[in-house]
């Protein structure tokens, strides 16, 4: 197992214009041995391109990436002893199962064999090898429950069963860094959760380090050691996945981590209140006097009577009922927003009804204008 | 779907139709073999009406065409066919490997110029063969290659421009992926074409291999070319043997014999491979 470190990794693509198109930018990242990192954000954010210059399928434009404290920049993907896990499994179709899961440990073998057989007398040594990769297939199929797989090709599998294998394929080699590129993709909604445990289950087992990728906020957050929050090319927040959640960096990380997504409201506070578009609540005065963004999380919004003391006017647009919770969306002089309620408080909640919002000031979040504008600390 | 009779009726009539004119030829020939010299002669003249089934069949026949084949008795027949089968199987191996080698290349790998290269490549299938015929044979007389079976042969081991065309439509259609996790598992691109590619392009080289392998099989100009002895000779060209120097037919019944033998490995290759075929364009490729 090793650590992995990205220092101002960058990637310029030439454009179909001729134009230089900057993909990552200045990317600084230090991976702990043994962490489980989630690189995270929408897509064409440079998350999957971060991993592939990880993995050496592109090549690194600026900064330099360690593996172990090893520069690997210009090293190709075979010798950087990593295992990539593709979105489409890329299992290879004309082999069985068992090959696909040998294949890596084979090739190895055949680097070493011309060597081996010219300085021995190969026979033996090669047979010991193949008891090696048999028993070590042996060993990782049990370990994904492959077992009664084994003989198939990959075409007559189902897309869970294809994922383990592709899985299994990467344990196999017992590797130093796993790549995975958004492996859950292509499951339904139900594997898609269950593999996610699985997944977090083998890292504790394998203690492997993990670079992860994937557009799934919720996914990257039940996975993520350390949660990397990728935008435009560039890094927004890396921290652990309650930090990004409890403390989002700037306004880009408060409105893409939870769902639902946090509520942001353009405006500017003064003396203690905040004012958008005419409507204004109290918040802590300590935010001063500027132009802001004020965000507050779905769950701190309290639905109540139309006029009550500390609150503003709304209509509900939408009830969606979830079982346990409500999500009732409110248009109001602030636009578009969402409250999380309990399940029992929202029991006579209509589509057209008039109501109040206000919502927990202690909890608010205040921003920098603009589309990634930074955390404003509070005090 | 169900069809009523009378539309079956009409499409067995129409594939009857069909199927007798393409068999018809070739079922002639097969009877002509078996006739004896005089009706045989009698038939291709027109002097007689042509019958569908040889009043008394003289399989005799087939084995003196063997033994009238080249002029060595028996071993001109064995001479020609071993020449046949060892241009045929280099020039089926040459063209399969360098074909998918450089549709591979086509299709993966970015380099400087690789567009027109490809351009200049299909260009090249529109030259009529005639045309670099004689440059050709002039080149090859300066390699000192006339009458031996090279200038057959290595041309194949360079690609051909219709099989390199098709090889790379069909790799590029193979996901890239699969490429970078052969990449990831230690293979550098021959091991990747020869591994993965090679294996996965299973329906074009099926049909490479078979048209191919009809194409040398058959050729006679090529052989008549650079082939000049008796003993380098193809099938194809010792068939032309029967004809008598002013290029009448001497032995028709003989002639008949010796071209069913010879096109019998083309049918049972081609009845083999339809399996492929089929199979490969059903799977839908590499889907999966």
């Amino acid at each position: 197992m090793a650590t992995v470190t990205l220092t101002k990794v960058g990637k310029l693509y030439e454009g179909a214009s001729g134009a230089t198109v900057r993909a990552v930018e200045a990317v600084d990242l230090a991976i702990a041995d043994g962490e489980f990192c989630v690189l995270v954000g929408p897509s064409g954010c440079g998350k999957s391109t971060t991993l592939r210059m990880i993995a050496g399928l592109e090549e690194i434009s600026e900064g330099t990436l360690e593996i172990d404290g090893r520069r690997v920049n210009d090293l190709p993907a075979k010798d950087r002893d990593i295992a990539f896990v593709f979105q489409n499994y890329a299992l290879y179709p004309h082999l069985t199962v068992a090959e696909n899961i040998a294949f890596g440990l084979e090739t190895r073998r055949a680097h070493r064999s011309a060597v081996v057989a010219a300085l021995s007398g190969a026979g033996a040594a090669r047979r010991e090898e193949s008891t090696r990769i048999q028993a070590r297939v042996a060993e990782v199929s049990r370990t994904l429950g492959l077992d009664p797989l084994l003989a198939r090709h990959p075409r007559e599998l189902s897309g869970g069963q294809r994922q383990r294998v592709a899985v299994g394929r990467a344990i196999a080699r017992d590797p130093k860094v796993f790549l995975f590129d958004e492996p859950l993709s292509n499951l339904d909604a139900r594997l898609r959760i269950e593999t996610r445990t699985e997944l977090r289950m083998l890292h504790r087992r394998l203690k492997a380090t993990i670079v992860y990728v994937t557009h799934d906020q919720e996914e990257a957050m039940t996975l993520a050691d350390r949660l990397v929050v990728m935008h435009r090319g560039r890094v927004q927040q890396n921290a652990s996945a309650q930090e990004c959640y409890e403390r989002p960096a700037n306004r880009f990380v408060a409105g893409f981590i939870g769902t639902p997504p946090m509520n942001l409201v353009d405006g500017s506070a003064a003396n203690g209140v905040f004012t958008a578009n005419g409507a204004a609540l109290a918040v802590p005065a300590s935010i001063g006097t500027r132009p802001c963004a004020l965000g507050f999380r779905p769950d701190r919004v309290r639905i109540v009577a139309r006029g009550a003391a500390g609150s503003i006017a709304a209509t509900i647009a939408a009830v969606e009922r979830l079982g346990d919770r409500t999500d009732i969306a409110l248009d109001s002089p602030w636009g578009r927003l969402v409250a999380r309620v309990d399940a029992d408080a929202a029991r006579d909640a209509h589509e057209g009804d008039a109501v109040g919002f206000a919502f927990d000031a202690a909890h608010s979040h205040f921003f920098e204008p603009g589309e990634c504008g930074a955390r404003i600390v509070q005090g | 779907m169900k069809r009523s009779p009378l539309a079956s009726a009409i499409l067995w009539l129409v594939l009857i139709m069909g199927t007798a004119a393409f068999v018809f030829p070739l079922w002639w020939m097969a009877v002509v073999s078996l006739e004896t010299p005089d009706r045989a002669e009698a038939a291709i003249t027109g002097s007689a009406g042509i019958a569908l089934f040889p009043p008394s069949p003289q399989l005799g026949n087939y084995a003196d065409a063997v033994r009238e084949t080249g002029s060595v008795p028996w071993w001109g027949f064995v001479d020609a066919l071993a020449n046949s089968v060892v241009v045929t199987v280099l020039v089926v191996l040459g063209t399969a490997v360098s074909s998918s080698a450089v549709g591979y290349a086509l299709a993966r790998l970015r380099f400087r110029g690789s567009r027109p290269v490809f351009l200049l490549m299909l260009g090249t299938m529109m030259l009529p063969g005639q045309v670099t015929m004689i440059p050709l044979f002039l080149l090859f007389r300066q390699f000192g290659w006339i009458d031996s079976i090279l200038p057959l042969v290595v041309p194949a081991f360079f690609g051909n421009a219709f099989f390199i065309f098709m090889y790379r439509q069909f790799i590029a259609q193979i996901p890239e992926s699969l490429v970078e996790a052969a990449r990831v598992d230690g293979l550098g691109h021959v091991a990747i074409w020869w591994r993965i590619v090679l294996p996965l392009c299973r329906p074009v080289t099926a049909i490479c291999a078979v048209f191919t392998f009809i194409g040398t099989w058959n050729d006679f100009l090529g052989p008549l070319i650079y082939l000049h002895s008796d003993e380098s000779a193809t099938l194809a060209v010792a068939l032309n043997g029967f004809k008598n120097q002013y290029g009448g037919l001497e032995d028709v019944h003989l002639l008949m014999a010796l071209s069913v033998l010879t096109m019998i490995p083309c049918i049972v290759l081609f009845i083999a491979a339809q399996k492929t075929f089929v199979e490969g364009l059903a799977r839908g490729a590499v889907k999966g």
